[in-house]
Formats: structure tokens, sequence, C-alpha cells
């Protein structure tokens, strides 16, 4: 009767070179947020990639867009970010070249990189980001709004914020957009963006002023060039308790 | 024409990984006949899958993500002139929490073979119904039932390859063949033994002192049942990981027969009833 | 996830996302009902992620746990199944699935999937069903089940009110059949009862309730709210 073959791990068949994993993030950004309004989806990310606590790189794009209505927003390591654009302009370029008049819509992408990240984290490798997928159907005008990370949790939600954002502008995005999904104008959602990028700068210390902010609608995309946010430093006086 | 039937089932060749994506090998996905002589499992991409494994599954484990899987029991059987006696509680735990009170802890391999199960719920249940597929290919191979002791073997040489995996498998293999009835202890570690007497799992000490005290090869059946029941019921009133209820099956020439299922409660009142007669 | 330091313990491969599902299997219907919050510690990621799946007209599985890896066990399942079908022109029985998903889940014995699933249904003579497993496959066939982040608050309680445990004058069942005293409606009002009691007691348990009833005539899913506090 054969034998039972047991499959070893890499480390076991090349005792040698034991393997070794990225064991964290190095460059980083911050949190992303996304919501669901009337026209569409809009989403935000500051410019800033931290080393550690150094702010090293002050204008990184961390919103990419993917064909003509899918909108990513990343957080995390920025390395692995970089891997991920080209492995979805890879899929894009494959999918251009079918030539079959199919386009990679938002839920596609979405799934895409939710396999991407739970086979790698499945391998010990994680790609060590979370990232917003939002997106409009060009022809139903469905609005998608999701979230997944490097373990390849995936969940979808009006509102979604990453990182530190999922503490501090979760709760206001909440309250300024759940149940009002439908009836929120542009300039509703860009206020209350902005000042939820703002509250991320006044508590983040691995944030910035300067943001990016992209809107998805079923008449196409349009991200802004980075702007600044205008802050209000008086109250800080008045802030005691910290050690300050 | 029987051994091109059994060829064509016993494929040697071994399955490709899945493809990345699925984050897993894709054995479900396969033709089952090709893989029943090689099972790949799908093991953590680490220096120490054994190690890897024991953060998260050790039961003195930290991990935030703790897996606790079903373990704790009680088994006993033992071999008499008329028999085995094989008699189990059916207490499953993960940590503190009673999982389950209504476990089988007999595993049917066939008509003439029972198995135990101690320790790992999920382990002894799995490689003894991989036994049981082992010993029907021996029986179509060979035109004649497997003898305990050779299934015995089988079940102790496929865990003994994953030794040091962390597997967790105390059982006890009987039945009866042409030697007549046979007992063997078979667990994780590869240990293999033929005996008279055996008791498995956290209560096994408080059913050994029952039974030592009682045990004679010469015991009517009646007795002998009774001398398990009550050797399994004393063991699950002082272990805290046995309880449930009290099952008995029995072996002779016929093959094995279920005798009972005792609720331990219905149990206890009975006992102390007649404790209470008797004075 | 700490995307804010450059320092990070070493990576696990696992989260609980919380969750709790429960089961009631009777002699014509099975009622297979999951709470719909996803959490991260502290945090509600939404309050809608359903994690119970219709897998036939027979059929329903529920997961509880790391969300990523009961996604890719409901993924397997379903996959398997469709080949299934196609191979043999019938639609898998549940105690099928049952085992199907008992190997699956020990296939990844040293890798294991943090998934506490319960499998839900009618078996071939329609009879209600209800599987219950550990995250590595050991699997039991069952007449009630509770599961997930609230299964040692709501067990004991189905153990009381299906099982007839503890109940003065009533004998306990103990067999793996189906419960043969219960309705359909009282199946429902007892999973109703049990979520509501669990809201209140496990954090992880909240927002919605879905619940899944399989009958001869199919599968129907109701959504009921549960407190989002």
């Amino acid at each position: 009767m054969a034998s039972i073959k047991l499959k070893l791990p890499q480390a076991a068949q090349n005792a040698q070179e034991p393997i070794t994993h990225s064991d964290g993030p190095i460059v980083t950004g911050t949190s992303v947020l996304g919501i669901k309004y009337k026209d569409g989806i809009m989403v935000a990310a500051d410019c800033l990639a931290s080393y550690g606590s150094l702010a090293r790189f002050r204008d990184v794009n961390r919103l990419q867009a993917f064909g003509e209505r899918t909108i990513i927003g990343a957080s995390g390591d920025i390395g692995d970010f970089q891997y991920v654009q080209d492995e979805l302009e890879k899929l894009m370029i494959k999918d251009f070249c079918l030539a079959d008049g199919h386009e990679l819509a938002t839920p596609h992408v979405y799934s895409y990189l939710h396999r991407l990240l739970y086979s790698r984290r499945s391998e010990m490798k994680p790609l060590w980001n979370s990232y917003v997928v939002g997106g409009v159907h060009s022809s139903s005008s469905q609005r998608f709004l999701g979230y997944v990370d490097l373990l390849g949790t995936t969940y979808q939600s009006s509102t979604i914020a990453t990182g530190f954002g999922a503490h501090l502008a979760q709760p206001l995005l909440r309250k300024a957009v759940e149940g009002r999904e439908d009836t929120l104008t542009e300039e509703e959602a860009v206020k209350i963006l902005d000042d939820c990028m703002r509250v991320l700068f006044y508590r983040d210390a691995r944030s910035l002023n300067r943001i990016r902010r992209a809107k998805v609608t079923k008449d196409g995309m349009e991200v802004t060039d980075p702007y600044s946010l205008e802050t209000e430093w008086a109250f800080a006086e008045h802030i005691v308790g910290y050690g300050a | 024409m029987l051994s091109e039937i059994v060829a064509q089932y016993s494929n040697d060749a071994a399955l490709t990984a899945g493809s990345a994506h699925t984050g897993s090998s894709g054995l479900l996905g396969r033709d089952f006949a090709k893989m029943t002589n090689d099972l790949i499992f799908d093991l953590p991409n680490t220096q120490d899958p054994a190690e890897f494994l024991n953060t998260y599954t050790d039961v003195d484990s930290s991990a935030d993500n703790q897996i606790k899987f079903a373990h704790g029991t009680t088994t006993l059987g033992f071999k008499y002139d008329d028999g085995v006696v094989i008699c189990t509680d059916s207490r499953a735990s993960q940590g503190s929490v009673i999982a389950s009170q209504s476990v089988k802890k007999v595993i049917e391999i066939n008509p003439y073979l029972l198995g135990t199960m101690a320790g790992g719920a999920a382990d002894c249940q799995f490689w003894e119904r991989e036994l049981g597929r082992r010993c029907r290919l021996y029986e179509l191979r060979n035109k004649e039932r497997i003898s305990v002791a050779a299934a015995s073997k089988l079940l102790g040489n496929m865990v003994y390859s994953y030794k040091g995996m962390g597997l967790s498998m105390g059982t006890m293999i009987s039945g009866w063949d042409k030697m007549g009835p046979s007992l063997f202890y078979v667990d994780n570690d590869g240990t293999r033994l033929r005996g008279d007497l055996f008791s498995v799992g956290s209560g096994s000490t408080f059913a050994y002192g029952i039974l030592d005290s009682a045990y004679d090869a010469g015991l009517q059946k009646n007795d002998a049942i009774e001398l398990g029941r009550r050797a399994i019921y004393h063991a699950a009133h002082r272990d805290a990981f046995s309880g449930g209820s009290v099952r008995v099956y029995h072996i002779n020439e016929d093959g094995w027969e279920f005798i009972s299922l005792t609720d331990f409660d219905d149990l206890h009142w009975d006992y102390t009833d007649r404790a209470n007669r008797a004075t | 996830m700490a995307t804010s330091s450059a320092k990070e313990a070493s990576f696990s491969p696992y989260e609980d996302n919380g969750g709790t599902n429960l089961a009631i299997a009777g002699q014509d219907y099975c009622v297979i009902a999951s709470d719909t919050r996803q959490s991260r510690g502290y945090n509600i990621n939404t309050r809608f992620a359903p994690k119970t799946f219709k897998l036939s007209d027979k059929t329903v599985l529920s997961t509880a746990g790391c969300q990523p890896d009961g996604n890719m066990v409901v993924t397997r399942i379903k996959q398997h199944m469709e080949s299934y079908k196609h191979a043999h022109n019938k639609e898998m029985s549940t105690p099928a699935v049952g085992q199907l998903l008992s190997t699956m889940l020990y296939m990844k014995r040293f890798f294991p999937y943090y998934s506490f699933n319960i499998l839900g249904g009618l078996d071939k003579e329609g009879k209600g069903c209800i599987y219950s497993y550990d995250a590595i496959g050991s699997a039991e066939r069952v007449p009630c089940l509770a599961s997930g982040s609230a299964a040692a608050l709501v067990q004991p309680f189905l153990d009381n009110q299906v099982r007839n445990c503890n109940q003065v004058g009533k004998p306990r069942i103990m067999a793996a059949s189906p419960v043969s005293h219960l309705s359909l409606d009282q199946a429902i009002k007892i999973t109703k009862d049990a979520f509501t009691s669990a809201t209140e007691r496990d954090i992880y348990t909240g927002d919605n309730l879905q619940i899944f009833i399989v009958t001869r005539d199919g599968v129907e899913e109701q959504v009921h709210p549960l407190k989002r506090d």
C-alpha cells in the first residue's frame, strides 16, 4: 500500500536557507475614508508616506483609478501598494487585450484584490495594506463601496474608514451619512470628508493636512489635485491634561 | 479482474497544489479516486509548521485567536474469556466549555472492528475513517477480513508518519479475527501495544482503579459489561473532562454488538438507590 | 491594524470577527440563523455582513470566527457542490455536504480554518438535520446548536428550551434526530428570543438577525432588526 506523502514546507526542504517574512510595514500611509452619496462614491486620503515617525514623503498618491469607474484608496505599506497597483494594471491590460467589450467593473476589481490578499496571507507573506474600493456601475448606476485588508477580511458599508480613521472618523461618517446615502449632495459629501480629514490631522500624528479626494459618479471619475485643509490651532492652548 | 479495479483506484499520481489564489491545495476539487493513497495537507509556510500550529492550538497557548479543538475523554476496553467489552463516555470539551455531551466515541470501522476515540476528536474521526477505507480495500484485494493486528498497525503507521506534527489521538482498536478476540492500543506517538485491558483519556486513572479491583478473565458477560459501565461512571464522576452518557459495546465471534447508552445522571441515581438498598 | 507604526508584532493570519449562529432541526423543517454584525476588536466594521449562506434548496451553511476563512469555506463548498451536480446530475444531499465539510476542514489540519460552522437543512427523508463541527472537522449530528461568540450563552438556552434539559417532568432529548415537540413557529420564536438575549450580553452580536427556514418548499430568508448598541 502506498505511503502517505508528506508535503514539507519550503524551509524543511531547503534547511540552509530559512524563509524570512515581512514582519511589518515600513513606509506607510495612514487612514483612507470612503462614503456613498447621492451621485456615487467619494474617497479621500492624505499625501503622506511615513517612515516610522518620520514624515518621509510628503507628496504621495494613495488614490488610484482603475478603468473608468473604479477607485481604490490604500493605507498601510506603500511598497506593497505599488506592487498591487502593478498587478491590477496587468489585469486591466490583459482584460483590455481580449477586446471583448467587457469591462472590469468595481466588484471584479474588489474580488481580485480580495483573492490576492487572502492568498498572500495564506502563504504567510501578507501584503500589509487596507484598501477602500469604490465605484459606480456604468449601466445600472449602482454604487459599490467595499473594504479589503491584509488578512482578506472584506465588508461593504455606506461609510468606510481604515487605520486611525476607523476610530476617529468612522463615528462622524456614520452620523453624517447613514440613512442619507440617497440625499447627500456633492457639496455636503465634500464637507463631510474634509471635516473628517481635518479631525484626523488634528489627532493622528502620522497624517498630513494635504489631501486628495476622488469622486466616482455614473458620468465618470474625478480625482482632485492635492489641496490643503484650513486648520485652526488656537484651541490647542486651552487643552490641558495631556502632558502639554 | 478485482486487481484491475483496485489498480484503477490506487493511482499514485500526486495531486498538484491548487491555484495560488485559493490559498490552499485543492484536494476536494479533484477526482476523489486519484487521492486514495495520497493525502496532502495544507501546511503553513513557516520555518516550523508544528510550532506554528502550537501557537494557535496548544491548550496553554495565550494567542488572541486560540483555536480550541474538542478534547477530553474516558474510554476503556478489556478482553475476557467471552469476548471484548468497550465502554466510553460522551463528553467533548473545548477549553472549559463543554462542546457536546453526546459524542459517539466508538467508531464502527466495520462489523468486526471497533475503534475508540480519545484526544483530538477530529484526528480520531478522520484517521479511523481512513482506516475503515483501507481495511475495506484490504478485504477486496485479499478476499478475507483484515486481522485486528494488521488493522491497528495500519493506523499506527499512518499517524507515525505525522509524528511531531501535533496530531492527538489515543485509541483502542479491537475486534474478532481468526485468532479470536484482540485488543490494541494505538496513539499519536506511534505507540502500538497488544493487551488485555486498557483505559485511555483524562479519566483513565479513575477507570483503571475500578477495573483493576474487579477484573477477572472468567467474568460472565453481564458482569463484564457492568464492570465496564461502572468504571466509566466513576471516571465521569471524578474527571471534569468526562461525562455525558456511558456507551457500551460488546464483541464476540459474530462481530460487535451495541449494548447500551445510559445517561450519567440516570446511572448516578440508579447506583445511589442500589447502594441505599444494600445498607 | 496599526498602519501608523513601523514596527509590528509578528504576523498572525487569524482574527476573530465575532458573530453568533444558531440552528434548530424539526421533523419537517430546519431553522438556521445568524446575526449580521462584523467586528474587529472593539470596532464594528459593518452592521450587515451575512455569514449564513444558502447552498441549495435543502442546505444552508453558517460560519463564524475569522471572516476570510469562513468565506473561503463557503466558496469551496459551493464550488464542490457545483462540480458534484455536473458529475452526477443531482444536487448533493445535506448529509453528503456534511461529510464533505468535515473532510475539507481536516485537510487544513496543520493550518486550520479559524471558522466555526453549522450546516443545516433537510436530510434524504425530509427531516431537519444539523451538523456541528470544530475548526478541524470533527463532526456530529445534533438536534440544535449554537456557535460563535455567544455560543456559551445561547447553547444552554437551547438545551433547556429545545432539548428539555433540566425541565422537571419532561424527558431530555439525547438523540441526534430532530425534535418532534416544536412547531416551526415555536422554533422561530425561540430563535428570536435567543438572539435578542445574546445581543444584550455579547458585544460581538447584534445589528440584524438573518433567519433561514428550510422546508420541503425550499429556503425562506427573513431579516429582523436587533439592537445596534
